[in-house]
Order: structure tokens, then sequence, then C-alpha cells
């Protein structure tokens, strides 16, 4: 089972750095890995998707994660109401033939044409795993020249107490 | 005080000397100059002691730090000497060992260039520190440093290396101390209150348990628990057994103490351990030398896990109550909560296993050759049981474990977690900086001393009164001893040898003894002890000794092979 972690940290160089080494370190076994910018100054967000069946080790890991200097918080999504959303670019090789199947897939929501070339073109997928998953297999009948997937953001539903990160700093004891 | 006009070099100086520092084991050079040349200023409060090589520098400053429970400090310059510094680090962080390690970097404008000596430090220890910083703009400076000491003394302790570039130790500053409180994003793992649920449910399986075993861990003496480890065991007649870095937390001579558990322990603890229907481990992490094969690891046993650390809480080992926080609050309020334990056939079983082990020692023997085991046997006897002793790693460092008998906490240090050969010696340097009145004994193979036997020149410069006995088999015996029992005694590469260590000794500048005979050892330690200052003895002992009893890696615990019983005893059980 995957374990979907939300990570709040400081955003000073080298931080991933630390995040990449503990990976490394522990042995996880990594689904994806995300970061980016907040709504708060100097705090970056990564969701880290984790793939560890075992209970004692998820625990471990978030555990690992929590004692890095520079994270404020983890938040364990993994079983709570939450939205994961990926997207991926994907270059396909067309003959004038496919464009009615794209364009199918197009009016299906899930996927956005960027562009649009004789020989090829780039599409936009987004959506949760499995559309993304399938929206990829369903393009596989063309030839695909190029493919880049985001990895996976995630965001608990609803504005609980319990699911949000504590980012205030304290005094080491 | 007020604002004053400092260089980033003083900073440094002013920041470590706040921190209550008074002795910098270092080495210079180009990055690492301005501070070295500022040092000067401030010699009447901090002493340097000059090493032959850097992982001296850090294992100096961590036997300091393990011997007197303050931050030790090294210092080197970039590139060749922060590398220098990494298995010192690692071998700190490993053992839960606080120390600072101030590196000197290339110029600012020069970073990323491959400027001569540069080298990415704060990358490169990341795995290997609890924190690590490069800094970059002087008024981040004395914050910085302020932040290293918190960092490496709070919580679980461990090293931080703070990394700073040369121009920056020049560049002047309006320097205030920052006297605010150091505040972290991710500072307190450890909550101060300890819910009374599992407090009440580890009294409950203490009174429930028939064959209670207490796990005594590294962790006593970071929280300073013996007396209430011991409170505890007296209390409800718990009998204990300790890791190698738990040696000394509770006395050996206790009569609940059985001795060291794991590959090398004690029948009767390792026995004890099996066949436990509850195990409190306290400060430890139930590390693979001490578990052997985890599948069949004390079935039978509930556990409780009293521990720093909740990334340690079923890492290797499942446990049914986890008490996370500091040990000695901890048992503080878990005590009065249980009842007094009565005498037992538990106790009585171990006691029995016991006798069975003792009746096997080498050390009761008159043996042609001398034996590692008497001479650590005779060592503990004529320094009374109260020297500091810093051992290696190897033969010599599991001998030290079973037959010098610690009775006091922090007087054995030793590389557990990650082994590092070459510990001793400067770890003994280190320690005589905070134990002036203590006698220091170095327990050492013929293979670790000369891993960084160039510190003997240390040890001369600083007139250092330590005590260096020098175990000589010939061999890396405990590699040898694998080779004997899992590669049909092929002794690939084990064979060393050795220059002639007096004939070093008086080269260095120092006295050297040789020992051969059991009968020699009381009269060369007592001439030893007699000299201030450093003092070496080589012990040339029996080649082939092994070190008994022995867990295979892997094993189960109690798959012990024993002690065999030497011929003079098969005569005389005839
Ligand atoms: C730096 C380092 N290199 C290699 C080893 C592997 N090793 C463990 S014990 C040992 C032999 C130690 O020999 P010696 O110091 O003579 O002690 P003895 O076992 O003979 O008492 C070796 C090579 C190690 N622990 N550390």
């Amino acid at each position: 089972m995957k374990q979907t972690l939300i990570l709040f940290m400081q955003d000073e160089p080298g931080v991933l750095n630390r995040i990449a080494s503990l990976v490394r370190r522990r042995n996880f076994n990594i689904d994806s890995i995300v970061a980016g910018r907040t709504e708060k100054n100097g705090i970056t967000r990564m969701t880290l998707v984790v793939n560890e069946p075992n209970k004692a080790k998820r625990k471990t890991i978030y555990n690992n994660l929590k004692k890095l200097v520079d994270v404020y918080d983890v938040v364990d999504a993994s079983n709570e109401n939450c939205h994961i959303r990926e997207h991926a670019l994907v270059k396909v090789s067309i003959k004038p033939g496919d464009f009615k199947e794209i364009e199918d897939l197009v009016a299906k929501g899930n996927c956005r044409i960027l562009d649009d070339e004789p020989d090829s073109m780039i599409l936009e997928l987004s959506g949760n795993e499995i559309t993304v998953e399938k929206s990829i297999s369903f393009l596989k009948k063309f030839k695909i020249l190029e493919l880049l997937r985001s990895g996976k953001m995630a965001m608990i539903s609803g504005n609980q107490k319990k699911n949000k990160p504590v980012l205030v700093k304290s005094e080491p004891i | 005080m007020g604002k004053v006009r400092l260089t980033g070099a003083e900073i440094i100086w002013e920041c470590l000397i706040r921190e209550r520092v008074n002795v910098v084991f270092g080495y210079p050079g180009g990055a690492i100059l301005p501070t070295y040349d500022a040092l000067g200023k401030y010699s009447d409060k901090v002493h340097h002691v000059l090493t032959r090589h850097e992982q001296g520098a850090t294992h100096m400053a961590d036997g300091y730090a393990r011997s007197s429970g303050k931050v030790g400090v090294a210092m080197a310059t970039s590139g060749p000497g922060a590398a220098n510094m990494v298995t010192g680090l690692a071998t700190a962080m490993m053992d839960s060992i606080p120390i600072v390690c101030i590196t000197g970097q290339v110029p600012r404008p020069a970073i990323g260039s491959d400027a001569f000596q540069e080298m990415d430090i704060s990358g490169a220890v990341i795995p290997v520190t609890k924190h690590s910083y490069l800094v970059m703009e002087i008024e981040n400076l004395a914050r910085t440093i302020k932040e290293a000491f918190a960092i490496a003394r709070s919580g679980r302790p461990g090293p931080v290396l703070v990394d700073i570039p040369k121009d920056l130790q020049a560049e002047e500053f309006d320097f205030i101390y920052p006297e605010e409180p150091i505040l972290l994003p991710g500072a307190n793992l450890v909550t101060s209150d300890i819910d009374s649920n599992s407090l009440e449910q580890a009294a409950s399986l203490i009174a429930e348990s028939k064959r209670p075993v207490i796990l005594a861990g590294h962790g006593i003496l970071l929280s300073g628990a013996s007396s209430e480890v011991i409170e505890l065991s007296e209390k409800g007649n718990i009998p204990l057994s300790w890791t190698l870095l738990g040696s000394g937390a509770v006395p050996a001579s206790h009569h609940l103490n059985m001795g060291m558990m794991g590959m090398h322990g004690e029948f009767a603890a390792n026995n004890a351990i099996q066949k436990a229907d509850l195990l409190i481990a306290c400060g430890m992490r139930f590390d693979d030398r001490v578990t052997g094969n985890t599948n069949t690891y004390s079935l039978e046993s509930k556990k409780i896990h009293i521990e720093i650390d909740p990334s340690e809480i079923n890492k290797n080992v499942p446990v049914d109550v986890a008490l996370v926080g500091d040990l000695k609050s901890i048992l503080t309020k878990l005590i009065p909560l249980l009842k007094e334990g009565q005498k037992s056939s538990w106790t009585d079983k171990i006691e029995d296993w016991r006798k069975e082990s003792q009746s096997r020692d080498i050390i009761n023997m008159n043996t042609e050759m001398l034996y590692g085991a008497q001479v650590i046997s005779d060592i503990w006897k004529e320094t009374n049981g109260d020297a500091i002793v810093v051992s290696d790693v190897g033969q010599h460092q599991m001998l030290e474990a079973q037959y010098y008998k610690h009775d006091e906490p922090n007087t054995l240090l030793t590389s557990g977690g990650l082994g590092t050969m070459g510990f001793s010696l400067p770890a003994a340097i280190g320690a005589s900086f905070s134990n002036r009145d203590k006698d220091i004994w170095v327990i050492v193979g013929d293979g670790s001393i000369q891993m960084t036997i160039t510190e003997l020149a240390t040890a001369v410069q600083e007139n250092t009164n330590i005590k260096i006995a020098i175990i000589n088999n010939g061999y890396l015996g405990m590699v040898r001893q694998w080779q004997q029992l899992f590669y049909d005694s092929r002794y690939t590469e084990t064979p060393i040898s050795s220059p002639d260590y007096v004939k070093l000794s008086e080269a260095y500048g120092m006295k050297g003894f040789r020992v051969k005979s059991r009968a020699e050892i009381s009269d060369t330690m007592k001439e030893a002890q007699n000299i201030k200052g450093p003092v070496l003895i080589e012990f040339v002992v029996e080649q082939h000794d092994m070190v008994y009893p022995m867990v295979a890696a892997g094993a189960d615990l109690d798959e012990m092979i024993s002690r065999p019983v030497h011929e003079q005893f098969k005569d005389a059980e005839m």
C-alpha cells in the first residue's frame, strides 16, 4: 500500500538534498516526490509517496522525516480523504487519421492539446493516478516519443485541525 | 556585551567561549587560517590541541564529550582536512555523541569552481550528522554556531558540522551575541508529557510478568538515569543486562546485573532474554549485534521500549508499549506505579546459568601463554576498577567489555555503532582533558593502534596522562576469529606485523614496556602508573585466542558457542 506524506519544511539551500539523502540512507521505496512553494513565505511543501506495506515501517519513515532539523511537520495523508493529482506531458507521433481519437480523449476532460505539429502532438494529461495511467495506456496505441510525469501532489479535503501542520519553531531541548 | 566590531574568525571564538568550550582539537590549513590567526587573542581561554590527523581531532572531541557529557569541538581546514573528519562524524552519529566540527571553506566567490581544496563537506556529511551548515552571511554566523551546539546536545545528541568560508572569517561585522533562545522548525520531537495510559499499561505488564529482564542501553548514560534504572531493577527484583555502550550504566557488581548481552554477551544474559516473558528496553535500539536473528528474538516476551527517539520504536523489534521521551523523567513517573517484586525461581535460574559460565573462565587458569582476557582482568584489578577505559575495536574490545567490571557510568568509552578501528588512542587523549584526576587506560589491538598511532606524538606534546595497553596477538584478531569459524581457517590478510613498540615509544619520547607473562603485569602497571604522562605497554598474548561466548551474525540469540572447557578443568571435574 502506498503512503502519502505531506512535508512542510524550511526553504533553505540543501533541504532537498537532506530529504533525498534520508530516502537513500534508510532505503525507502519512493513512488514519487514533488516539492514547491506554498501560501507561506519561506515554507516549501513536498508530497512524498512511498511504497511501504509494513505499518511499523511507515511510522519509522514518518518519524525519520520529522527528525530533520529543517522539517516543520509531516502530515500522513494516507488514510485521509485526500486529492492526489498528477500531470503528464506526452509527445505522440500521429498520422492524419489519428486525430479523431485524440479529440475524443480531449472531450473526456483530462487531456489538453498544447502543441499540434504535422508530425507530432504534445498533450497535457492531468487527474488522479488512475486517470493519468489510463490516458497514457490509451496513448500507447500511437507512438509515444516523449513522456514526462510530474509526480503526485496531495491536498487533504476540508479544513480540519488534525490535518493542519504545525508551522512554528521551537527551542531544542 | 554591546556591539563590537569583530572579524568572522573572532566571532567564532567568542561564540565557542560562550558555549563554555575551553579545549578545541584541530589542525590548521589555508581555509581556516584566519580563525587560527585569531586564536592568539583567545589562547588564555581556549586551549588548542594540535592533533596529527583530523580523524584524530574528531575522536578526541568525541572522547571528551563521552567522558564529560559536554559538547566536544574539532576544527579543520577545507577539502582534505574536512574529508578526514567524516569517519569521526560517522562514529559520533552512530553512538549519539554531541560534537561540533568547524571547517574552513574556500572563499565564497570561489565556491562551486573546484577551487584548490574545495569540497562540499556540508553536503557530504548529511548522512553522518544530525545537521550541517554552510554559513554564507556573516550576520548568520553567531546564530549558526549557537544553533549547532543546541542541536548537538539536545534530544538524542549527535554531531553537527559548520562550514565557514575563508573570506567570511576575515570579514568585519558589528557583533552582538544573539541572546535570544534558538528556535528551529524540527526541534521538538520529544514531548515532555508522557501519556498516563501507556505508563499504566507498562506498569501492569511489569506487575503481571514472571520472567522480566531490563535491557540497559547507552540512553541511561545520556539521560543520567542510572539510579532510576537501579531502582526499577531492585524494586521489581528484575535482572538486567546491558549493551556494549550501556556498560557502567548499572554497576557490574550489582547482584541483579547479568552482564553484557548480544553477540559476545554472557550466556546467562542471552538465555534470560530468550526465555523472558517481559523485556524492558531502556535507551537502547535493538541493534543486530544484540538481537541476533530478529525472527526468533525473545518470542515469548511482551516488550516495553523507553526511548527518546520515536524513529527507533518498532524499527528492528516490534514492541507492545512505547514510552517516548527522556528516560530519567519517564522512570521517575513509572517507578511509583510498581509493586515490590519478590525473589523468584526466575532469578534463581539466572544464578545457575551464571555459575555455569563462570566456571569455564580462562582468567582463573594457569596458562603458559598470556591471554588477552587475563591482561584485561588484571588491569581491572590493578586500577581498582575505577579507571576510565577507552577500548578500540576487535577481540580486545569484547574482552574488555567482559572482564573490566565497570561500576561507574561513563567509564567505558568505545565505538559501538560504527566499530571504528583507531578510535581509542585519540578518544583517550580527548577524555584526558575533562578528567585530569582519573586514570585513563587505552585497551587496543595491534591492528587498531596502527590506524591512529600517529597520535602518540600528540599525547607526548600534550603530556597526556594516559596508559596505553596494546594487546598484541599478531593478527587482526576478530577478523581471524571469523575466518577460523566461517572461512575454514583461511587467514587471508589477517596476520599483521608491528613495529617494536618499546623502541617506537622511545622514538616518540615516551616510556614503553613489553610484558610477556602474567607475573610481570602488576609490577609493570605500577611502574607505568607512577609516570605522569603517556606510557605504552605491549602485552604479547596468545595468537589464536577466541572470544566466547559467541552468537554468529544472524543466528538465534541462544544459539551460543560457549567458552570451551579448558583441559585443566576437565581434569578437575574428574
Ligand atoms: C576502520 C576499520 N577497518 C576495518 C574494520 C574491520 N575489523 C573489525 S575488528 C578488526 C580487527 C582488529 O584487530 P586488532 O586491533 O588487532 O584487535 P584484535 O581483534 O586482534 O583484538 C577489523 C579489521 C573496522 N572495524 N574498522
